[in-house]
């Protein structure tokens, strides 16, 4: 089985969790912009999340630069 | 004892792919007063085990819905539109979802969307739909039950049975009777009851058995993987089992490879199929697919090292990065084509393919 | 002093016109079928956001000096009620009509959230009506002896004209292949 490039949801790490709804998102690449190291951007311009729990103010500002509100950071 | 406690008694899991546990679904179901849709569709490719619940046994099935909802919800019967399924639900005067003929468009929140209004599609699922939730754009969709027809069916059966009749099938993690469909070049296809345990040579041996030539089984359909023949003559259906092998038993669904077609072509088709049924609302799949599919056709024709890294490179990134499942399916049943036909992709970079049957299109470029 | 607030009113006023031109055509290269990625989408993000404080600061500067000085009259209610004002009914009236939907705009960007995307979406494109109508009450309030500032306000409504164009006819990947999949068959 090939192994998923993003992390499972794993023990807790007291940082909150960067979600991404795949259809709202149509590749403007800021999130990868505002979280660098924990989101990079495939060939076509889509968030690849390499970690997901987030630095809660950086991820709230990521969520509201996001033009498509894709994203929603939680417990 | 109340349906949930006998359903939860006799360990029924759903036998539409996921396996989840029924008892938590339908509990969560009568607490929010869900609507049930009875999945019909047989959505994976070479499925036929919905079909034959509906053919064979409608009135438990009818019965099974029945006990499972709470009273005054609706049931609906999802079936693809034109099926034998869909014309015979009709028939005995039952409210039919007419599902249209895409891949993805039989998958849970697909039906959930279709049936309150929206197109076919996947939705993303922030909450399970049985809670009720809202689709991307906002338009919220009230509390709905999707189960498998033959887990419905298999309600029904424990219902008027009781759970230790459907413990004593099948093993302690996986009980109760199966259907499984038996497909592709084999005597006697068709759809059997079975049950976790058994060897898989038995039930290719009850669809007539595997010609000495055979290369690989398919199990699981666009979204299982390819076991060698000499690997499912010696596997036991039961997803405990398969597990080593990156396999599970899934939709139930075992395809016996052509052995006189190329299997690279076998593969080229399914992953063009697969491309084409994207359904447009993801990035990772809407562009991974069909760049999945020219990859493997490339590799096919022209095979080379880089080719094959970044194909590889490519199914890394599909599982896990859309609203549904459909692309981490993709991306394990390429993989396994990747580890199981590897001998014959060696005769491709040779130069040649000795399985091109005289008028059948040569991948060999 | 009133000659001092009736400068005032006129100077925020312009540059009201010149952040709001700046703010619309940003967020329409965002919205637009060809549109910035990466770094350069955080930044016109980002100044969309800010630019649109800045032009708030400047735009209640100039209705409160315009409502303050004695010159002309125009009450507070005109402020937000459409063609109620004495001076110049029609003109100002624009004014408020474009004030009116910024409030409406800002409100419901505020509140995003927790708001339903398509109610959102509904409110926001109502800035392709609010930017004409806020430019129409530029070029007519002000006077020929000032081609200074009607120049200004022409200035933008070429540009952001431009920028609205760009939004509706360049084209991107994620726009196409969505529309080419939802012509075909799925109900």
């Amino acid at each position: 089985m090939p192994s998923s490039a993003e992390p499972v949801r794993s023990q807790p790490s007291g940082r909150p969790h960067l979600d991404v709804d795949r259809v709202r998102c149509s590749g403007h690449g800021i999130c990868a912009q505002l979280l660098p190291g924990q989101v990079r951007l495939d060939e076509w311009g889509y968030p690849i999340v390499v970690d997901a729990h987030v630095d809660p103010s950086a991820g709230a500002r990521a969520v509201r630069l996001c033009p498509a509100l894709a994203l929603r950071v939680g417990p | 004892m109340s349906i949930v406690d006998l359903i939860a008694a006799a360990g029924l899991t759903g036998r539409g792919g996921a396996a989840f546990s029924t008892a938590t679904k339908v509990s969560a179901a009568q607490e929010h007063r869900a609507r049930l849709v009875v999945n019909a569709c047989d959505g994976e490719l070479g499925a036929a085990k919905d079909g034959w619940v509906v053919e064979h046994h409608l009135a438990a099935l009818v019965e099974g819905a029945r006990l499972v909802t709470p009273p005054g919800r609706a049931v609906t019967y999802a079936a693809h539109r034109g099926s034998a399924a869909a014309r015979r639900l009709a028939s005995h005067g039952l409210p039919v979802l007419e599902v249209p003929a895409r891949y993805v468009s039989s998958e849970e929140s697909s039906l959930v969307s279709l049936l309150h209004g929206g197109l076919a599609r996947p939705m993303t699922k922030r909450t399970p739909f049985v809670l009720g939730g809202a689709d991307s754009a906002g338009r919220r969709v009230p509390p709905t039950l999707v189960l498998n027809a033959e887990t419905v069916w298999r309600v029904a059966q424990v219902a008027a049975r009781g759970p230790q009749w459907f413990r004593a099938s099948g093993t302690a993690e996986e009980p109760g009777p199966r259907l499984v469909t038996v497909a592709g070049r084999v005597a006697r296809p068709g759809v059997q009851e079975t049950q976790a345990g058994v060897p898989v040579a038995e039930l290719l041996r009850a669809a007539g058995g595997l010609a000495p030539d055979v290369g690989s089984v398919l199990v699981g359909g666009l979204g299982g993987v390819f076991l060698t023949a000499a690997e499912a003559h010696a596997a036991t259906w039961s997803t405990a089992a398969l597990r080593p092998l990156g396999a599970s038993v899934g939709p139930g669904v075992l395809d016996v490879v052509d052995p006189h077609t190329c299997p690279l072509l076998v593969v080229d088709r399914m992953l063009a199929y697969a491309a084409g049924e994207s359904a447009g609302q993801c990035g990772p799949c809407m562009f991974g697919l069909p760049a999945v599919a020219a990859d493997w056709h490339e590799l096919a024709t022209r095979p080379s090292r880089g080719v094959h890294d970044r194909l590889r490179g490519r199914l890394g990134l599909l599982p896990g990065r859309g609203a549904c499942h459909f692309p981490d399916g993709v991306a394990r049943f390429a993989a396994s084509a990747l580890r199981v036909h590897q001998d014959h992709l060696g005769d491709h970079v040779a130069g040649r393919c000795d399985l091109v049957r005289s008028g059948e299109r040569a991948l060999v470029g | 002093m009133n000659e001092w607030l009736w400068y005032l009113s006129r100077a925020t006023g312009i540059s009201s016109i010149l952040l709001m031109t700046a703010v619309v055509g940003l967020g329409a290269v965002t919205a637009a079928r060809r549109r910035p990625t990466g770094q350069r989408a955080t930044i016109v993000m980002a100044l969309h956001r800010w630019l649109s404080l800045g032009m708030l600061l400047f735009l209640g500067t100039h209705i409160f000096t315009a409502v303050v000085e004695t010159y002309v009259s125009i009450d507070w209610y005109a402020a937000v009620l459409p063609f109620s004002a004495a001076y110049d009914r029609v003109w100002v009236g624009f004014g408020t009509v474009a004030f009116d939907i910024l409030v409406a705009v800002v409100a419901t960007s505020l509140l995003r959230h927790r708001l339903r995307e398509s109610t959102w979406r509904a409110v926001h494109l109502l800035a392709h009506l609010m930017w004409p109508v806020a430019i129409v009450h530029g070029v007519m309030m002000g006077t020929s002896a000032e081609p200074l500032l009607r120049g200004t306000t022409v200035a933008c409504a070429v540009v952001g004209t431009g920028l609205l164009g760009w939004r509706l006819t360049a084209t991107h990947a994620d726009r196409e292949r969505r529309t080419a999949v939802l012509a075909e068959e799925w109900s």
